[in-house]
């Protein structure tokens, strides 16, 4: 596996685990009403799920360097860069409509801290679409 | 979808003292996913790779890549 492939792996996990457990926490918590999306507390859960973010990132990146051989490590090719390109452009997509989508709660009252999280849910489902993307791709062959 | 250019790159790395897809990747600059990719038809690589390709191989481009009707 490719360093690159690898990094899609790690983008995938990562987002998934601290974001998931973020928005899980999040709209768990305003299901059952303890919660709201505003406040000190929901502003703790997103700064401790960037760094755990940032951390796990780091982390595994090393380990994929380390565990990749010296030839898998170089500059992206033109194929590994046709990968990002179309990932990437898919990314784009869905994140226009989920922006244009951002008007439905909008129109159910949800102001401020609400609006912004879903905003930041919008951004890591593209995120998450660019990743699964580049490793499907990265699979097939192209 | 498979693509309509089949290629004689297995052929030649063997004729070439058993090139490994690592070591040609390594003369043409890609990964040697790429190569793998390129040789299974899986990827049609671009006017330039083809020629690193051929160069390689000290053969034209038409001798390593052909279009298949």
């Amino acid at each position: 596996m490719s360093f690159r492939e690898k990094s899609a792996w790690i983008t995938l996990i990562s987002v998934l685990v601290c974001f998931g457990a973020y928005f899980v926490e999040l709209f768990g918590g305003l299901a059952s009403s303890s919660h709201h999306f505003g406040g000190l507390g929901s502003l703790h859960l997103l700064v401790l799920s960037v760094l755990a973010l940032a951390g796990l990132q780091v982390g595994l990146t090393v380990v994929a360097a380390v565990t990749t051989p010296k030839h898998g490590r170089g500059p992206a090719d033109e194929r590994e860069r046709l990968i990002q390109l179309r990932s990437q452009s898919l990314g784009y997509h869905v994140l226009m409509v989920l922006a244009v989508g951002l008007f439905a709660p909008a129109f159910f009252g949800h102001r401020g801290v609400e609006m912004a999280n879903f905003a930041l849910l919008a951004v890591v489902i593209a995120a998450l679409t660019v990743a699964v993307a580049q490793i499907v791709m990265f699979r097939r062959g192209a | 979808m498979a693509l309509p250019i089949a290629n004689q790159i297995r052929r030649l790395r063997f004729e070439h003292g058993e090139m490994t897809q690592a070591e040609l990747a390594e003369r043409i600059g890609m990964t040697r996913q790429t190569i793998a990719a390129i040789e299974a038809g899986k990827y049609s690589p671009s006017l330039e790779a083809a020629f690193r390709i051929a160069h390689v191989f000290g053969a034209q481009v038409g001798d390593v890549f052909q279009w298949v009707d």
